[in-house]
């Protein structure tokens, strides 16, 4: 984004890179693209107002146009006739300008606005439902053909190149979606379905966060939207669709037992095994997702063995039950949740 | 002395009416008597005290905020506390402490600008303040008993709902709204009533200085928009405690109801805090630039078109909500319009301090550290309006920012402006003004680094009301800069107290007129007896004290052995008959305390609503029961 | 040195029966606050109807018409006794009040009367349904207003009988009625909500 270059180079001098994988201002795809535009054309207008502005208010201050005699106002309190008619002038002059300038706006944000709302309904769109949850995200490949519907949590992947329509959803309390490099937000509302359109021109991983205050885990629900080239998503898609990998090594296979032989079946659907719950995130494919816990932590084996121990310390308040796992049992039920990729 | 200053009448027998006035306006004695006030400057201050140790409050809540989030995974507050001191912050901020001490400073001030002796309904008055206390301390005793309300301070459903925040917080909060609403209306009924029909004679409507016109527009806000927050949180009360289902999705009720009710309410809200602020702006900028308003009709006219558009923009902060793109074009126009009202305002106070001698004192500065964070705030406003861009701002800390630069630049500033051109009238003392300009930039400063590098956080990603952030976001060192900010922020609060304190104590005198100043306010004694003038003034001009001597006027023939005060036309202000006002009485209070049972009560069982109305109907009846003399017609 | 100029005031009336009295005022930022809070309910009530596929609710019948239509008849008159004693008040008739706030009340307890009858009839509560939510909010805020003010009515009435009365209770009865107006007033939209909405604005599956 050229027009967007200077000033976010300046910034991300600052940060580096961090700064950029939730950034309204780094778009990824057309929507948020628009957007961009849209706001540096209302950054530099509304800056040059800014500055146009407190240099008057310095000139209340100190300097005074050559021609405004000054009056004795400490007796009459009044300026002279000509000093009003002239302020009256350069008055009436500025607010027709602010008059103008609102209408240039709201023709450009009008026109942005239907700008994004006609880059939806494109041929071959890929639709997903994504249902909010106290705290995380249900994915669902909508899809004509049943066998080809794919549930999945925190983790979504799109193609590059194909228009999304995101439908949203909630189980419980208002979420909202928003994945910032894609574009803006769209509420997820118990009893309706929002519509959003998102696509994105380049391959990468960009993050979401919800939005709307959601109760005590609001902070920690996060999603990735991963953009890839339209093979590599066909080809995850491909995986995803199958039921989880067969246990393969001894580790694995207990690892399976001590699951299956848990509560964690109650909430946790795993397709292939016998655990069928719908409450909670699948975990079918967990191993191939970036994190744990609706993206509060990276999904190494390290976080995930202190996730099943003690959920409420690393996430206070979420729906997860604690459950006793023995210690010599967790090293293969990590192993085994790690192994579903 | 300058010659405005001299502004008392010299009457046959003063001496002796003086002595009338003082027997029949004294405070009653003792605790009960304390407790029967009814004067508009007792009134007034304790508005302004409570509301003022409100504001300390809710800034102690935003300094563990704050502390909190100064770096990346902290753990000093808990998901849960966090999520309650947030709440609690924005409650106290927004309904216990802005909007009560605007209509404080209105109570005192009002009636003093006006030229009368007391607000046209004290007892109600009384009311209203005994109301607005027992809602904070309704609320603050939810949260000292671990019951403070936790789902941000406009308690969306199904969140706030039954189902997902049971026990008593919800409900705390959504009664300690009722308070403040009984309050509020209770105000601003009578600042209505007084300013319609109370004012000098010939103080017609076109010589209303501009901060009694921001009363006028601001209170009859608050009569259309409060019954708006009376009908969400009286949704939310009784869904919680009766079983209702108003925004209940399972049965038909809508959340997004409950959302357009409330932000009906809601964005007028704002105004309602910042229109009387935007008249401290124009009172201190006439008195220090020392020259009539510049445009006096566009101020009038600009203040009551921005009363009027405030009712119809609510919609811009739903926009996430997904609606129809013609609405979203109408809610876009009429948001933007808000920046043509305001640039008027903005572009007459910058032509009067222009054309003016402004003298550079503390208020003035507050006046001047108002007009730029104003500024900036007006500008992100213009962003949120536009729904493309609001998309990806709302909710996160650019919302934060820009409110925050609204409601402080906005109202707070121009707060702080007034109380150091007021408080030599309330308390007959100057406040140092070294001090004072000290206090301003610790203030400025610290404000811009906490909220300037909010804007930049929130294109960056980092959504409003989370507890904590991962590091890896970036967000870390804003947030460290941002907190430093705050503790600025306090250093300042702390130096504004100290010069309250030390200024109150052994302030120079004030005298009646300290500034020079133009309002009728500056014509009686500092601070002002408790019938304000010995002769109620007349207003020959737009600036009664600017007019030359032999121009002034004054009301003689009022009894003085009873509290009476003029009643005048609406339009023309012609003196039509005379009002007398009642005496000192308990029973506000105790009405007060009536209707507290039914409130407090109801919330954990719905029959004290009938146990208050009993009560309160009894006490009423007391209100109102004629006593001593039965006022035989003359 | 009364280089003043001064205005005399004394020989203005202590009190003035009429809308140029403050309390007349306070009445009616009252009567506006009430006004916009049944208007934002009523608003809300077709805002929600127009969400759903039927209405009324399943299971909830229609309401009478009959008996809470009838019910306007006392209603509306009861004005006429407000508007007498009210008049009466101006000038100080202590037969006018008392006859015009025995007319109101007694004509107003009548259509309560009726309207607490026609309750039975409705078989639906507040927990019911959205419906039943919005219906019972609107019986029971009005309802609430009216007896309060039959209750100040009265308290007036017996202020007058005992003769404990003067003008500042004579605008008391003044303001009474601006009020009893209002509540009759504001009673219509609420009543063609109730009971003809969901006639005129229903639809059944």
């Amino acid at each position: 984004m050229k027009r967007a270059a200077v000033p976010a180079f300046a910034l991300s001098v600052l940060y580096g890179c961090a700064w950029h994988q939730q950034s309204a201002l780094n778009p990824g795809g057309p929507q948020a693209a628009k957007i961009d535009t849209l706001w540096w054309s209302f950054f530099w207008l509304l800056g040059v107002i800014f500055i146009i502005v407190m240099t008057v208010l310095l000139l209340t201050l100190t300097g005074r146009r050559a021609n405004m005699e000054r009056e004795a106002l400490e007796v009459t309190h009044k300026a002279s006739p000509q000093t009003e008619s002239q302020t009256r002038r350069i008055v009436t002059g500025a607010t027709i300008i602010t008059i103008l300038i609102l209408f240039v706006l709201i023709v450009a944000s009008v026109g942005t606005g239907k700008g994004i709302a006609d880059l939806g309904f494109k041929k071959n769109p890929l639709t997903i439902q994504v249902t909010g949850n106290q705290w995380w995200w249900e994915i669902q490949y909508i899809n004509g053909d049943a066998s080809q519907t794919l549930v999945t949590a925190n983790e979504m992947h799109i193609p590059v190149g194909r228009p999304v329509q995101i439908l949203g959803q909630s189980q419980d309390v208002i979420h909202s979606f928003w994945v910032p490099n894609l574009h803006g937000k769209r509420d997820l509302i118990p009893s309706r379905t929002t519509n959003e359109w998102i696509e994105a021109d380049q391959p990468g991983a960009y993050r979401g966060q919800c939005a709307e205050f959601c109760g005590l885990q609001h902070a920690h629900m996060a999603l990735w939207v991963i953009a890839e080239p339209e093979d590599r998503f066909d080809a995850w898609m491909r995986a995803q669709l199958q039921p989880a990998a067969s246990p393969s090594t001894q580790e694995t296979i207990r690892g399976q037992q001590v699951f299956l032989n848990n509560a964690c079946v109650f909430c946790h659907q795993i397709r292939g095994t016998t655990a069928g719950g719908q409450n909670a995130p699948d975990l079918t494919h967990f191993g191939s997702r970036r994190g744990i816990a609706a993206n509060t932590v990276p999904n190494t084996k390290g976080n995930l063995a202190g996730w099943i121990v003690d959920p409420q310390s690393m996430k206070p308040g979420n729906h997860m039950a604690t459950i006793a796992v023995n210690s010599t049992d967790l090293q293969p039920l990590v192993d085994y949740l790690e192994s579903l990729k | 002395m300058t010659a405005t200053q001299d502004f008392t009448p010299q009457i046959p027998n003063q001496a002796e009416e003086v002595e009338q006035l003082h027997r029949s306006w004294r405070h009653p004695r003792g605790v009960l008597g304390w407790l029967s006030y009814t004067t508009h400057q007792a009134i007034g201050t304790r508005y302004i005290i409570t509301a003022f140790i409100m504001l300390l409050t809710g800034g102690a809540e935003a300094l563990l905020m704050r502390t909190q989030l100064a770096r990346p995974n902290n753990g000093f507050l808990s998901p849960d506390r966090y999520n309650e001191i947030f709440t609690t912050h924005g409650t106290t901020m927004m309904f216990l402490f802005a909007v009560p001490m605007m209509e404080g400073m209105a109570i005192y001030l009002v009636p003093l600008m006006c030229g009368t002796r007391n607000v046209a309904f004290p007892r109600l008055n009384a009311f209203g303040y005994w109301m607005f206390l027992f809602g904070v301390l309704f609320l603050y005793w939810g949260v000292f008993t671990n019951a403070a309300p936790d789902v941000g301070w406009f308690a969306y459903p199904p969140l706030s709902g039954p189902q997902f925040t049971p026990g008593k917080r919800t409900d705390y909060w959504a009664q300690m709204i009722t308070f403040t609403e009984v309050s509020a209306l209770c105000v601003a009924t009578e600042i209505i009533a007084t300013i319609f029909k109370m004012r000098a004679p010939g103080m017609s409507l076109n010589r209303m200085p501009l901060y009694v016109w921001s009363l006028l527009i601001q209170s009859f806000m608050v009569i259309f928009a409060m019954p708006a927050v009376v009908i969400a949180s009286s949704y939310l009360l009784s869904d919680r405690t009766v079983a209702t289902q108003f925004v209940n999705p399972a049965e038909g009720g809508d959340p997004i109801l409950y959302q357009h009710v409330f932000w009906f309410f809601g964005h007028p809200e704002v105004y309602i805090i910042f229109i009387p602020a935007l008249g401290f702006v124009s009172a201190i900028v006439v008195a220090h630039a020392r020259r009539e308003i510049f445009g006096y009709t566009a101020m009038v006219l600009a203040q009551i078109a921005n009363g009027f558009i405030a009712f119809g923009l609510w919609v811009h902060h739903m926009f996430a909500t997904g609606l129809p793109q013609i609405g979203e074009a109408y809610f876009t126009a009429s948001s933007m319009m808000i920046a043509i009202t305001s640039g008027v305002q903005i572009f007459c106070w910058l032509a009067t301090l222009w054309t003016g001698r402004p003298r550079l004192t503390t208020a003035l500065h507050f006046i001047y550290g108002f007009l730029v964070i104003f500024v900036v705030g007006g500008l992100t406003g213009v962003v949120l309006a536009s729904v493309p861009l609001d998309w990806q701002v709302h909710d996160t800390y650019f919302v934060v920012a820009h409110f925050h630069y609204v409601l402080i630049g906005g109202a707070l500033f121009p707060l702080f402006g007034a109380f150091y051109h007021w408080f030599p009238k309330i308390t007959g003392r100057m406040m140092d003004e070294k001090i004072g300009r000290l206090n301003f930039w610790v203030l400025f400063i610290g404000f811009n680094l906490t909220f300037f590098p909010m804007h930049i956080q929130g294109l960056m990603g980092m959504p409003r009301r989370v507890y904590t952030y991962p590091a890896e976001m970036g967000w870390g060192p804003l947030n460290f800069i941002e907190t430093i900010g705050a503790y600025i922020i306090g250093i300042g609060g702390i130096l504004f107290i100290a010069n309250v304190v030390s200024s109150h104590r052994s302030g120079r005198i004030a005298g009646n007129n300290p500034w020079d100043a133009d309002s009728l306010e500056w014509a009686t004694a500092s601070p002002p007896e408790n019938y304000n003038f010995e002769y109620l003034p007349v207003a020959t001009s737009r600036y009664p004290l600017w007019v030359d001597r032999s121009e002034r006027a004054f009301v003689t023939g009022l009894r003085n052995d009873r509290r009476e005060a003029l009643v005048t036309t609406l339009m023309d202000a012609e003196p039509h008959h005379r009002y007398v006002f009642p005496a000192s009485s308990i029973w506000p209070f105790i009405t007060a305390i009536a209707v507290t049972i039914g409130f407090a009560g109801s919330v954990f069982n719905p029959w004290y609503i009938v146990w208050g109305s009993v009560l309160s109907g009894l006490a009423l009846v007391g209100w109102f029961w004629p006593r001593g003399d039965s006022e035989a017609e003359s | 040195m009364t280089e003043f100029r001064t205005i005399d005031v004394s020989g203005l009336p202590s009190y003035d029966v009429s809308s140029q009295s403050p309390l007349w005022w306070g009445q009616l930022m009252i009567t506006f606050i009430e006004g916009t809070m049944f208007g934002i309910l009523i608003a809300a009530y077709f805002y929600t109807r127009l969400r759903m596929d039927v209405w009324p609710p399943p299971g909830d019948q229609y309401p009478h018409l009959l008996l809470p239509s009838l019910a306007l008849v006392p209603l509306i008159l009861s004005c006429a006794g407000s508007y007498w004693a009210s008049e009466s008040a101006k000038k100080n008739s202590r037969l006018g009040m008392i006859a015009g706030l025995l007319l109101n009340l007694v004509l107003a307890v009548i259509a309560l009367a009726m309207r607490i009858v026609e309750w039975h009839s409705l078989n639906f509560n507040w927990k019911a349904d959205i419906q039943g939510s919005y219906v019972w909010a609107f019986l029971g805020l009005h309802t609430f207003d009216y007896i309060a003010d039959l209750v100040f009515t009265a308290v007036l009435l017996v202020l007058v009988l005992i003769g404990r009365y003067g003008p500042k209770q004579r605008l008391g009865v003044h303001v009474d009625s601006v009020v009893w107006y209002f509540l009759v007033l504001i009673w219509i939209p609420i009543y063609v909500t109730i009971y003809w909405a969901p006639v005129f604005a229903g639809s059944q599956q």
